[in-house]
């Protein structure tokens, strides 16, 4: 009189749900990722691995690597110098003000980034806002050049990725007891031994998921260094993109793509594993 | 009064291989608190979900006051239910949680109003109506779910384990101050718990449950005293147990062959048969008079705990065995120490025997 | 030492917001200029550039589309992501955890390479209609923010909830609708307000999959800023600057603008 048990019904119907989207993503997202892999040692006879001798084997092709691994790092760096120590003034403000500040943070995140690169360009220019404010401050006697400079790409890709900086390292203080510094305070620990100690162990966790949140995109990053710098600082998208919509060599943008990827979900993987060490240490 | 105001009667529920409740009866009179005691995992949460038709039994009748309940889905049958960490819904005040039953079922805002100040005044909640329930107290919260649950005037109430979250102290508090409101409003109550404890303060009646059936359903002073089963036993209360044989038995008395000697309980079981005879220990008395309705042992003292309000002895039995004989006394009489060799006894008819 | 401390990070916060929102307030009096440059301060006042946006080829037409793009990429998220959520929440799914991170993968994947990825598979297809190569592999980019917050805020959510509403007299249905929905809302709309502006603004991906005739916004401005810049993009990112503020207004009221941080 019931349904006879079979194997499927230990799975509750609810699981079939998942169905639909995982489909949709193997098909649409996984697929064609495996297949670009597949591509890049896909040579005309059979298994090659020359895309990626050409990558790895060319000092240029070195060195476009080499470059957007350093502006990768100096973006991280310089969002890392700037965006901490605000992230504890945004925490520590109080009703409206915080949900103003806040906002203030948050809004640059939603506006394009085309718009962000373009003004930005203008701030920079040589009849720029910056040229301008310093002329009448005095503080220089012509008007210096900036744009296209190092400076300006540097400038701008902490600009844009400042914000995912921030946000992590907030949200982690924000829950931060307030009252472990002063525990330790009455411990008799000094405001710099309570800070390298109680504050900054516990910050931690925000400081990882930052890093690698910019990093992970200021590695991949294609707008901001294309606008402020087009081909005078090729970085390893640039690369990418020219090989696939200009030289038509797909071989060498696949394996590009594939070096690009495996440094960013390392980059990716390195943090989970580092914030599951924090987080067990937190829990011990 | 009606004797069979619920009746569960032979459900049986499968969760895939695993069968949680077999055919399980249940009858509950109108207006009766009943408490469903047992362990983890005996089924009680699937019991109660039935009941209120949140799981439907694979087979078996459920009614309620005569009319079959079987078939409602649980939105039809008006059963209030009172969940374990109270599932009081967080996007809305004190007052609209408990007046959400009423609007669910059409009243209007301007009706529902006087009938949600009155539950906020039963449950003495009236001056936080209008705060958010995830500002109130473990006890507060309570107090909501129930006032919740019985502003529908539901014809059933059913809880679950509605004082798991709340420590120690308030949960004796809330015990009492439950049992009281429930009277008061006369409603019929099943009461999940596992703490065997509460279900003997807050009930009528007790239900002790084993792997998806019901093992006894009586009053708490019957379960106690007179347990259905060693499982009913084990569960409610400490008690000694010696095992032993059955030497003879005759008009519904048998001899019993201990580690401690021989002894008589009212029970008719075969001679031959092995069995464990069970005695309370606030039912034993030290060195007893020469009595015949009693039973009267012999053992060796091994340990004296004071427990504060009573005194615990532990003896030993003079033969060799593994048995060993706990009784409690309110008062330690002088000279008692370990090593000692003591008669006690207790009364026939407090002696308890099941086959083992 | 307090208070220096105290101090600097107040310090760094108003250097942070000030660096940040620098760019973004400079387009503004940029776009009421009179003079065809980019020049600072601006000379004049006139509204021509906002005149003017109406006849730059394409770009309402590339408006409409990022638009019409990101909105249906992202209820399609919305449908298939939630319905996932679900099932990987209540299913008890073997394997829950990996298939979560799967659907959330293609957020750490650098956008060109997914284009790239996403080309040279149509390509293998011979699937060559832009529009729809678009849709889907925006569905790809949107997915990973509507599964994150949806996730997050049914795992939170306490099912018995449900159960409640329904022996309070609500149909199952119902119960849904009056309980779990307006308790996962703020994890929708910030999920799909996400979702939305990470299509809207997308580049990397879609640079690899329009036509002549089928150019997002991102794409078509980034053209018309290579190929004529005057003050009319000012014009266009001041209009999109308010858009957004607008957007954020409407989403603070209605679910609370912290409840967001969580990126
Ligand atoms: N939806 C379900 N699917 C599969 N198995 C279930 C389901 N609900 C309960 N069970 C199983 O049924 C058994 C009884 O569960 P139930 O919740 O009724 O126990 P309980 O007596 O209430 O225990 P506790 O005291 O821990 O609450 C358990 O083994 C449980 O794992
Ligand atoms: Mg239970």
């Amino acid at each position: 009189m019931m349904a006879p048990a079979s194997k499927a019904q230990k799975l509750d119907p609810l699981a079939y749900l998942a169905l639909p989207g995982l489909i949709f993503m193997a098909l649409v997202f996984l697929a064609p990722l495996l297949l670009m892999l597949w591509s890049s040692i896909r040579g005309a006879d059979g298994f090659t691995l020359s895309g990626y001798a050409r990558v790895l084997g060319d000092d240029y092709y070195i060195q476009v690597i080499g470059q957007t691994l350093q502006l990768a790092l100096i973006t991280t760096a310089g969002a890392l110098i700037l965006g901490y120590p605000a992230a504890f003034a945004l925490a520590r403000a109080k009703g409206w003000r915080q949900v103003v500040l806040f906002a203030l943070v948050f809004l640059p995140l939603t506006v394009s980034i085309i718009v962000k690169s373009f003004g930005w360009g203008i701030v920079l220019r040589r009849d720029g806002i910056l040229n301008w404010l310093m002329l009448n401050l005095g503080l220089i006697e012509r008007p210096i050049r900036m744009i296209f400079t190092e400076f300006a790409l540097y400038a701008g890709m902490i600009n844009v990725f400042l914000p995912f900086m921030v946000l992590p390292i907030y949200s982690v203080v924000r829950m931060m007891d307030p009252r472990l510094p002063d525990a330790a305070a009455t411990l008799g620990a000094s405001p710099w031994f309570r800070f390298t100690r109680v504050t900054l162990p516990l910050s931690l966790p925000g400081v990882v998921a930052g890093v690698s949140i910019v990093f992970s995109l200021a590695v991949a990053a294609y707008v901001t260094p294309s606008l402020l710098m087009g081909d005078r600082y090729m970085t390893m998208s640039m690369v990418m993109a020219k090989a696939f919509l200009n030289l038509r060599d797909w071989q060498l943008g696949a394996a590009m793509a594939a070096v690009l990827m495996t440094l960013a979900v390392v980059v990716v993987i390195g943090a989970a594993i580092l914030q599951r060490r924090l987080g067990t240490a937190k829990g011990s | 009064m009606q004797p069979d105001y619920l009746v569960v009667s032979g459900a049986d529920k499968r969760f895939g291989a695993a069968t949680v409740l077999r055919d399980l009866s249940l009858s509950v009179a109108q207006g009766e608190f009943v408490s469903l005691l047992g362990p983890s995992g005996c089924g009680k949460t699937t019991l109660l979900r039935c009941i209120a038709g949140l799981l439907h039994p694979d087979r078996g009748r459920i009614t309620v006051g005569g009319r079959d309940i079987t078939a409602l889905a649980a939105h039809q049958r008006n059963v209030g239910v009172v969940f374990q960490n109270y599932a009081l819904f967080p996007h809305l005040t004190v007052a609209e949680n408990i007046a959400f039953g009423l609007r669910a079922r059409g009243i209007s805002k301007a009706e529902a109003g006087p009938r949600v100040a009155e539950a906020l005044a039963l449950v003495r909640m009236e001056v936080h109506g209008d705060k958010p329930v995830t500002a109130l107290s473990g006890g507060q919260q309570q107090r909501v779910a129930v006032a919740r649950a019985l502003v529908v005037r539901p014809s059933l109430l059913l809880l679950d384990e509605p004082f798991s979250a709340l420590d120690r102290k308030l949960r004796e508090t809330m015990q009492v101050e439950l049992k009281q409101l429930l009277r008061e409003v006369g409603i019929t109550a099943i009461f999940v718990t596992h703490d065997q404890e509460e279900a003997l303060v807050v009930s009528d009646r007790v239900a002790v449950m084993n792997a998806g059936q019901i093992e006894q359903l009586t009053d708490p002073v019957t379960l106690y005293h007179a347990p259905a089963s060693l499982y009913v036993l084990d569960f409610v209360g400490q008690s000694t147990k010696l095992s032993g044989k059955v030497l003879s038995s005759s008009d519904g008395m048998i001899e019993v062959q201990t580690a401690f000697g021989v002894l008589r309980a009212p029970a008719s079981f075969m001679p031959g048969s092995s069995v464990a005879v069970a005695v309370r220990p606030e039912a034993m008395v030290l060195a007893p008079e020469a009595d015949a309705a009693l039973n009267t042992l012999r053992g060796q003292i091994s340990d004296i705990s004071f427990l504060g309000s009573r005194t615990q002895i532990h003896l030993n039995a003079p033969a060799e065995g593994e048995d060993r004989v706990i009784l409690e006394l309110s008062r330690l009489p002088a000279g008692l120490a370990t090593g000692q060799e003591v008669s006690f006894g207790f009364r026939v008819t407090d002696t308890m025997a099941f086959l083992a | 030492m307090e208070r220096f401390a105290k101090g600097l990070t107040s310090f760094a916060l108003f250097l942070t917001i000030a660096f940040l929102l620098l760019p973004i307030v400079v387009v503004i009096p940029v776009s009421f200029t009179e003079a065809p440059i980019f020049a600072f301060p601006p000379e004049g006042f006139s509204l021509q550039w906002y005149g003017r946006i109406r006849n730059v080829d394409g770009l309402l037409s590339a408006l409409g589309l990022s638009a019409q793009i990101a909105a249906l990429s992202t209820a399609i998220s919305l449908l298939l992501g939630t319905l996932c959520a679900i099932a990987l929440v209540r299913g008890r799914l073997p394997g829950a955890e990996a298939v979560a991170t799967f659907m959330v993968s293609p957020l750490m994947l650098p956008g060109l390479v997914l284009g790239i990825a996403m080309l040279q598979a149509m390509r293998e297809l011979g699937l060559r209609d832009a529009w729809f190569s678009l849709l889907i592999a925006h569905v790809v980019i949107t997915m990973p923010f509507i599964m994150r917050t949806v996730l997050a805020s049914l795992s939170l959510f306490d099912f018995a909830m449900v159960d409640a509403a329904r022996t309070l007299g609500c149909s199952y249905p119902l119960a849904i609708w009056r309980v779990l929905v307006p308790n996962i809302l703020p994890g929708f709309v910030s999920g799909a307000l996400f979702a939305f502006i990470a299509s809207f603004d997308n580049y990397p991906v879609s640079m690899f999959l329009v036509d002549v005739r089928t150019k997002t916004l991102p794409i078509q401005l980034l053209n018309y800023l290579e190929i004529s810049p005057d003050p009319t993009l000012a014009a266009v990112s001041t209009l999109l600057i308010l858009l957004t503020i607008f957007v954020l207004f409407l989403c603070d009221r209605m679910v609370g603008l912290r409840r967001m941080s969580s990126i």
